[in-house]
């Protein structure tokens, strides 16, 4: 019995590890490394759904080096272990890039394993710098920073004359991040964060925070964490009375934003990569996007769209899919047309310069603001 | 906002959150009271209630308008048809398992909360759901305090759901039954009271008010998705701790005191509200320790 | 093994069980030899797993206690990795030491208060130790916040150094053997009996002289002390450990791995842990309804085989 047992399992070991095969000939296949399970899951398909679209029109065209290229989603279930695993598959697979990257935590430890391999890996929304130090050189971030961001919110919040600030943020390493800097920069400048906050992720009933809020009755409230619970958050505060500024996040550019917090999120700022409708090629993205998964782009869609087109051209540059070329080729971007802004990088494969923009809610969508504190303007 | 406002915002805060807490947590206790089982799956079906009744209410909304008078045919229909859900679920994950350790059916409760949550998961695509209703923001003033229709309706209606569960479980015959399968299920079958029929109606009135929680937390907050039963699954089992697991009044009682807890939570001087939630489960432990048995809950000798 | 080798205490070893353990533990040394780097990624996880799922074996299967918050003992071990290195600036080494009297303590915290509780309110507690844990390792400066800990160091054993997949491969089947025995060996010794004594009745085991807080204690602090030493190498494989790991939904895989396979059986828990690891793996390629198709098979598992896959007899 016991040894029957034990034969079963090895067999189902195997059965498990034998499908990992090579990939398919006469095709480049690239990796998406996003969350398609758990709570993270709306983020990562709102990825997904952009890489793929990209990969489409790429092949539509005629593809890449006359060869199509087919997307092999990869689910990192925003897990350290479970995106290790999903990138040693990636790489065991063949894939020629890899593309995505959502969590930073979870991105981290695949730095190495897509190092050790020499692929190349276009980071579209983890913006860590953690990850910086931690890149062996085959990595390429192409969002922003948060400390870019802390720059462009203090400096609307200057001009706009807020004196007191309102921080919230859900506990995870992104939002925390983002809050924690601000407040330091913040109270740097001799400025009062008069209410911090951390909720939990998926709390729908904000209204403890939304009273303490008034109580305290800061000049702004800044929202780090992503657009989902922060409709709720903007609509409870609304209904609450609260009328100061609210500003939000690169986590909540998304017209999603709207479907949920209606009417409240008017007059509302966030902080983004320029991916609204101020590019005609981002025009034509949002409509394809919205025709192709009958919804409205995620706040990164835009970047993995990009990230996707990106990899393409190192691709070609490269003039085959010798992964070495394309890690070169990639270090060599010089302001390709993104429709999130164009991308350079820097000597660590960071985003070379700046691309954020300030949003303003106006009339149920996202319009540039460019009134006092906003980026460029004096 | 002067302080005492302050304060009556956060009671009326708490009891709003308590009253959703309460609902959900009544049916955990209830299938706990029977069953003995921590029915993992229970937040799972309050967001299945939610898409439900969203379902119902986009279909009929063209006719009767997104008020009230959508709104109850939408609760209505939700619980019913989740209340159904939730015997098929014994019937097919749970009953199987009766003799079973209860450790096991525990576990079958856990893949079955990973069932709903992921079929859920693949018919949204993992997209928040907006459940627009046209109900307003009127209602009265007390200084600062504001609170709305709605959310008057709202705690009126778990308040009512509770005390009609109450009677009935108190009163009725079949309420009677349960209560006795609770203390002795082998006795009850050699009574004649019908086991598996009890039980089933247990999940049927635990479920259909899970559901009810889910549709009016959805014309609450206006907002729906796969993952929304987790964190209230976890806070009506705590509920359902405090209270005393197994009794009626006790998860009511739960959670309204966890709603406040929450609440005035915030306003604790001197502690950052990152540290909220250890000091909760801090004063949850220390609480179970010097009274095991929850607040309403009878103290009892058992075996695993 | 045979019931004479139960009531000695002592376990049986026939040759050709002997041989077969041999074989089976030669197969698995080989591996490296032809696996690729997914296989060995997804077969240190599953033998992590098995050590993970050995410990809280000790608490749920062998002393009859429901524990909801054993990702904590993990993270306390992890953290303390992290900090000895990245902190103090010690070697990788003494954190395996340091996590053992860590997890001890931890093990008291949360044994303590819970000798009086009923098994489900066991449940909430255990759960609220493992939120309060996770929290506090987000909020606390030492342990590096939200993002965690980054950058710990890989160690040197004997002047090689642990920095490949296939190193860890053979670290984590290391453990996962030596959990094995350690098992075996407590589950056959005089507390394992008093586990089982206190697990089928406890106060039958009261009246026969045996301190039930002392024994529940020890299934917790020994339970513990296999998922901190767990989490250090966990800690040292990653090179980065951040709060999100540790949450309930961790908790809960590893019971899940302890009751599919049969709790209180250690094969049983070996191939529970297998089956929490590898199913998910095996169907990734279904793509985002790889966790519905999870769900179903343990769904199955459960109905098909109420005790566990590989249960143990008892009751």
């Amino acid at each position: 019995m016991k040894k029957g047992v034990i034969l079963a399992a090895a067999g189902l070991l195997a059965l498990g590890l034998a499908d990992a095969g090579p990939a398919r000939a006469a095709e480049i296949t690239i990796g998406a490394q996003v969350p398609t399970s758990g709570s993270e899951a709306p983020y990562g398909i709102d990825m997904l759904n952009a890489i793929r679209m990209a990969a489409g029109e790429i092949n539509a065209k005629g593809g890449v080096l006359g060869e199509k290229i087919d997307i092999l989603p990869g689910d990192s279930a925003c897990d350290p272990q479970a995106a290790v695993n999903a990138a040693s598959k990636l790489v065991s697979q063949g894939v020629t890039g890899v593309v995505g990257g959502y969590c930073s935590g979870a991105t981290l430890p695949t730095l190495k394993v897509y190092g050790d391999a020499h692929v190349p890996f276009v980071i579209t929304a983890s913006n860590s710098t953690e990850l910086i130090g931690a890149n062996p050189g085959n990595a390429f971030m192409i969002n922003s920073t948060g400390f870019d961001q802390v720059k462009t919110a203090v400096n609307l919040f200057k001009a706009r004359g807020i004196k007191t600030l309102a921080i919230i943020n859900e506990g995870d390493a992104y939002s925390a991040n983002l809050a924690e800097l601000t407040r330091t920069a913040w109270e740097k400048l001799g400025n009062k964060v008069v209410d911090y906050e951390v909720v939990s992720k998926g709390q729908q009933d904000f209204s403890p925070v939304v009273t303490r809020i008034r109580q305290r009755n800061p000049d702004a409230v800044f929202w780090t964490a992503y657009y989902a619970d922060g409709a709720l958050l903007i609509k409870q505060l609304r209904q609450g009375g609260y009328a100061g500024m609210i500003a939000l996040g690169d986590g909540n550019n998304s017209p999603k934003l709207f479907q949920l917090a209606g009417a409240a999120a008017e007059g509302v700022f966030c902080f983004s990569n320029p991916t609204a409708n101020f590019l005609p090629e981002a025009k034509t993205f949002i409509e394809n996007y919205q025709k192709q998964f009958h919804q409205p782009p995620g706040p990164y869609s835009a970047l993995s769209y990009d990230g996707m087109m990106l990899m393409a051209h190192a691709i070609t540059v490269a003039g085959s899919t010798d992964r070495m070329k394309i890690i070169a080729a990639l270090k060599q971007t010089d302001n390709f047309p993104g429709i999130s802004g164009p991308i350079s990088f820097t000597p660590q494969n960071t985003l070379a310069r700046s691309n954020f923009v300030v949003l303003l809610a106006k009339g149920g969508q996202w319009t540039l603001y460019t009134g006092p504190g906003a980026p460029g303007a004096k | 906002m002067p302080l005492y406002e302050v304060l009556l915002q956060q009671l009326a805060n708490g009891l709003i959150l308590g009253s959703f807490y309460a609902l959900v947590a009544l049916g955990y206790s209830m299938v706990y009271g029977v069953i003995k089982l921590l029915n993992f799956a229970h937040g799972d079906l309050y967001m299945v209630g939610a898409f439900a009744g969203f379902g119902v209410l986009s279909l009929i909304s063209g006719w009767v308008g997104g008020g009230w008078g959508g709104i109850v045919p939408a609760i209505l229909f939700s619980m019913l048809a989740v209340g159904v859900l939730g015997v098929i679920i014994d019937r097919v994950a749970y009953r199987p398992l009766r003799e079973a350790p209860k450790l096991s059916v525990l576990i079958t409760a856990l893949a079955v909360s990973m069932l709903l949550e992921n079929v859920a998961l693949a018919f949204t695509g993992g997209q928040y759901t907006a459940f627009t209703t046209s109900l307003g923001f009127a209602g009265i003033n007390l200084g600062m305090v504001h609170v709305t229709w709605t959310q008057m309706v709202l705690v009126g209606t778990s308040v009512v759901l509770m005390v009609v569960l109450e009677l009935f479980v108190s009163g009725t015959r079949h309420g009677k039954a349960m209560r006795a399968i609770a203390i002795d299920q082998d006795a009850c079958r050699l009574m004649g009271i019908d086991v598996d029929r009890t039980i089933a109606l247990t999940f049927l009135i635990g479920s259909a008010l899970a559901a009810a929680a889910g549709v009016l937390a959805g014309v609450y907050y206006g907002s729906i998705n796969f993952f929304m039963g987790f964190l209230i699954g976890l806070k009506a089992f705590t509920a359902a701790v405090i209270g005393g697991i197994g009794s009626i009044p006790g998860a009511m009682l739960g959670g309204i005191l966890l709603g406040l807890l929450e609440a005035f939570g915030t306003q604790i001087p001197g502690v950052g509200s990152e540290w909220k939630d250890v000091f909760v489960f801090a004063f949850l432990i220390l609480f179970l320790v010097f009274r095991p048995t929850g607040l309403l809950g009878q103290p009892e000798v058992e075996r695993m | 093994m045979s019931e004479a080798a139960v009531r000695l205490g002592r376990p049986g070893w026939s040759i050709r069980r002997a041989l077969g353990v041999v074989v089976l533990l030669a197969a698995l040394a080989a591996v490296p030899g032809f696996a690729n780097n997914y296989y060995l990624e997804v077969l240190s996880e599953a033998w992590f797993y098995v050590l993970l799922c050995l410990g809280l074996n000790i608490v749920v299967g062998f002393a009859g206690l429901l524990d909801l918050g054993y990702a904590a003992f993990f993270a306390v071990g992890a953290y303390t990795a992290g900090i000895v290195t990245l902190r103090l600036g010690l070697s990788f080494w003494l954190s395996l030491p340091i996590s053992v009297v860590a997890a001890s303590i931890a093990g008291v915290i949360i044994g303590g208060p819970t000798l009086r509780l009923r098994s489900d309110y066991l449940a909430i507690v255990t759960l609220g130790f493992g939120e309060m844990v996770r929290i506090s390792v987000r909020n606390l400066a030492v342990t590096g916040g939200a993002s965690g800990l980054v950058g710990i160091e890989r160690p040197t054993l004997f002047g090689y150094h642990l920095d490949s997949i296939g190193a860890y491969y053979y670290v984590f089947l290391l453990l996962a053997v030596l959990g094995v025995v350690a098992s075996h060996r407590l589950e056959n010794s005089r507390i394992g009996r008093a586990w089982k004594y206190v697990r089928s009745d406890e106060d039958a085991a009261r009246a026969m002289g045996i301190n039930h807080a002392m024994v529940k204690l020890a299934a917790y602090i020994l339970g513990a002390i296999f998922a901190a030493i767990g989490g250090c190498f966990y800690a040292a494989k990653m090179t980065a450990i951040s709060p999100e790991t540790f949450t309930f939904n961790q908790s809960l895989l590893i019971l899940l791995g302890v009751v599919l396979g049969g709790r209180g059986k250690i094969p049983g828990v070996i191939l529970g842990a297998l089956v929490i690891v590898i199913f998910p793996e095996l169907f990734r390629d279904v793509g985002s309804m790889r966790m519905l198709v999870f769900a179903i098979s343990l769904l199955l598992i459960m109905l098909f085989r109420p005790a566990g896959i590989w249960p143990e007899k008892w009751r």
